[in-house]
């Protein structure tokens, strides 16, 4: 069965045209990665519009190739000038850089490329097996389980909401409201469209993404005057040769590193709401840790470019294995993903892989290729962006702005979608600058009306709401869903106060009622362990005389050099 | 120490359009074909945003201003600071406007070049290099999406006058 899911995927995915499309993708995704203040969200959400016309198997494959490139662009800022591309390639630029200055900038660029490469071969074997496997316990939920597995993924804004909570969750409610506005896709009624004809058919789910995110982000780009006339390569950015041959045997040498950091970005991605600008921090800091000579870091070591660069590229697999198996977004590019599929007429659901099993393996083979073609294409994209670091920042940004307008304009043919554009982009910007988070509210966006319309089927089903908590799987994802509103807040207390220490054993205790409920000999077991590590995290706190330290500091402890 | 900040405002106007939201709410259609109303998950979703600005508030409230008081801001402040995005803003909305009239082609090209121009600066060169990058980058994708992918952009009632 998966063999002929592959052959068949394999058809889909391997035409002249379609591979053409993903290597422009990743080329894009690469420039897109190494620009500094064009982030890897931008890039996928900009690819949208072009996707659009094309067949769903082959406008998700151009937008995986922007995906992975993206991951690995942000290396060759980060190393040729010591300014990330991306979040996801801070802790590069902590060895890349000095590493670069030190007269070896081909090696530093090799070790990034062929970590980034292995790293994201690793995620996708395991995106492969372990998808599937996931993806089957979707076949035992029911609507209710749907509903709340949906509010679960909704309390991720939690998480994506950064130092304020309530911003978070309000711009996470906004998100929410801003997809009811339009035709209700269950009763057929127009709401909130205040007399407006345009508003009956609702906001566009593109031109409300491009608004909020890239609209935004390039007026943000272009706010220091100073820095809107300056172009990237005043910061040092030259062509170099890459020394691929030495750094694939560096990196295979140092492959207890590259496999660590490999699982670390894996695990990373499957957690909702931690991407790459987290696991290539964690990897780095594990490897540091784990180095016998911990003081080379941030002086030009060879671990600390082979961890982070590993780390971010396998995120990228883990984040698909959630999308896929689960159907919810594990960070703002599966979101968009997740967008991208609903305008191919597919509902994301934790069915899938099953429903759709040829797209599904379509979209793993694609995750391969794109690893493949970063590999093969980052030489030449190289010189590219050294070129395009000449251009300055206000030139791409019109460019960018206008391109905007075209690419929303081309969805629908509908001049209402530019005007959509411009308002989300003054309500994205301004959300900026009050310090609103704007991922919360694009997760808001995508899973609004999956919300509703589970919400709506499992009322139609039974209006009885203790279903919610009786079923086993609706209850597991509601409990999840509490403890995830808190996690953020326990993250920041941990060991400072005194709740943070009851708080794992809770959390694991509560998780083995529902797995109790499931049945069957596995799940006993994993509820009696669920319950033994509760018991030991009270045993260990009563051991300590439940001490707390409120000066304790949580930050990450990281040091550039 | 004042109350009044600048969060106590957002949450204020927050507060503001969730009572215009609840109110437009009650105005939805009933039609109960299944259990859930149209209104009523908006209406879910509205409650929750008003606990939420409201815990905005009370939090803005007790926050107050830093005791050395905000940082006065004065409108030619504001223009100063955000000036480009201002002209981005500004271009941008009379280029929604004048799309009609000069289409996408004309309006686009006149919109990159205008905003190059009031963020890169006017002098004689600079207005060559804008308007060949206009005319080249707008031009190109305009083709693209007009030849490749099919789409029908706004002509230009321009072009249909001359």
């Amino acid at each position: 069965m998966m063999i002929d899911n592959i052959v068949a995927a394999f058809h889909e995915l391997f035409v002249l045209e379609t591979i053409f499309l993903m290597m422009v993708g990743v080329v894009a995704g690469l420039i897109a990665g190494g620009v500094p203040g064009f982030t890897i969200a931008m890039a996928v959400v900009l690819t949208l519009p072009f996707t659009f016309g094309m067949d769903a198997v082959q406008g998700l494959a151009v937008m995986m190739g922007v995906f992975v490139g993206g991951l690995s662009g942000g290396l060759m800022s980060g190393i040729l000038t010591g300014i990330p591309g991306t979040p996801s390639s801070v802790a590069t630029t902590f060895d890349g850089f000095p590493m670069a200055r030190a007269g070896r900038p081909g090696f530093a660029l090799g070790l990034g490329v062929w970590s980034s490469f292995f790293g994201g071969i690793i995620s996708a074997i395991l995106l492969v097996t372990l998808a599937p496997q996931l993806a089957r316990i979707g076949l035992e939920f029911q609507q209710w389980d749907y509903f709340a597995l949906v509010i679960f993924a909704l309390t991720i804004t939690a998480s994506l909401a950064g130092e304020n909570l309530v911003k978070g969750l309000i711009a996470g409610a906004l998100g929410l409201l801003v997809a009811t506005v339009g035709e209700d896709e269950i009763n057929g009624v127009a709401r909130f469209h205040f007399g407006n004809e345009a508003l009956k058919q609702g906001f566009g789910f593109l031109p409300v993404l491009i608004g909020l995110f890239a609209f935004s982000q390039l007026l943000s780009d272009l706010e220091d005057r100073v820095k809107a006339r300056r172009s990237l390569s005043e910061g040092g950015g030259v062509a170099v040769r890459i020394e691929h041959r030495k750094a694939a045997m560096t990196v295979l040498k140092h492959w207890v590193n590259l496999v660590r950091s490999s699982l670390i970005g894996v695990f990373t991605g499957i957690l909702p709401a931690a991407g790459s600008s987290i696991s290539n921090i964690l990897a780095y800091d594990q490897a540091k840790k784990a180095s016998k000579e911990p003081e080379t870091f941030g002086t030009g070591c060879e671990d600390g470019i082979i961890a982070p660069e590993s780390a971010n590229n396998a995120t990228a697999g883990g984040a698909l294995i959630t999308m896929m198996a689960l159907g919810i977004p594990g960070d703002i590019v599966t979101a968009v993903m997740l967008g991208a599929l609903l305008i191919h007429d597919i509902i994301p659901s934790p069915t899938f892989i099953t429903e759709t099993p040829v797209l599904a393996y379509s979209l793993f083979l694609a995750f391969f290729v794109a690893n493949f073609m970063m590999l093969a294409l980052q030489s030449y994209t190289l010189r590219l962006f050294v070129l395009i670091t000449r251009v300055r920042m206000y030139v791409l940004a019109s460019i960018i702005l206008a391109y905007c307008a075209i690419g929303v304009f081309a969805l629908s043919n509908i001049a209402f979608d530019i005007w959509t554009l411009f308002w989300f982009g003054v309500l994205g910007y301004l959300m900026r600058i009050f310090g609103f988070p704007l991922a919360p509210m694009i997760l808001g966006v995508v899973l609004g009306r999956i919300a509703e319309q589970w919400l709506a089927r499992s009322l139609a089903r039974s209006d009885d709401l203790t279903y919610f908590l009786t079923s086993p799987w609706s209850l597991f994802f509601l409990i999840l869903a509490a403890f995830s509103v808190f996690f953020p807040k326990y993250q920041a207390e941990r060991g400072k106060r005194k709740w943070t220490l009851f708080y794992p054993a809770i959390f694991a205790m509560s998780l083995s009622v529902p797995a109790f409920m499931m049945g069957g000999p596995v799940r006993i077991v994993l509820g009696i362990l669920l319950i033994a590590l509760g018991v030991r995290s009270l045993i260990k706190h009563n051991a300590n005389g439940w001490r707390v330290d409120p000066a304790a500091s949580n930050a990450p402890q990281l040091r550039e050099g | 120490m004042s109350r009044f900040n600048r969060d106590v405002f957002i949450a204020i106007v927050l507060l503001l359009l969730c009572g215009a939201f609840l109110t437009a709410s009650f105005h939805i259609r009933e039609i109960d074909y299944g259990i859930l109303t149209p209104a009523a998950w908006p209406q879910i979703i509205l409650v929750a945003l008003t606990i939420l600005s409201m815990v905005y508030l009370v939090q803005s409230l007790r926050r107050g201003t830093p005791p050395g008081g905000a940082t006065p801001v004065s409108i030619k402040g504001v223009l100063e600071k955000y000036r480009n995005p201002l002209w981005c803003y500004a271009l941008f909305l009379l280029f929604l406007l004048t799309l009609d009239y000069l289409g996408m082609l004309i309006g686009g090209v006149l919109f990159v070049f205008c905003l190059l121009t009031a963020i890169g600066g006017a002098s004689k060169r600079n207005l060559i290099t804008h308007a060949l990058i206009a005319v080249i980058m707008i031009g190109a994708m305009w083709a693209l999406f007009t030849y490749a992918l099919g789409v029908i952009f706004p002509q230009g009632e321009i072009f249909t006058t001359l």
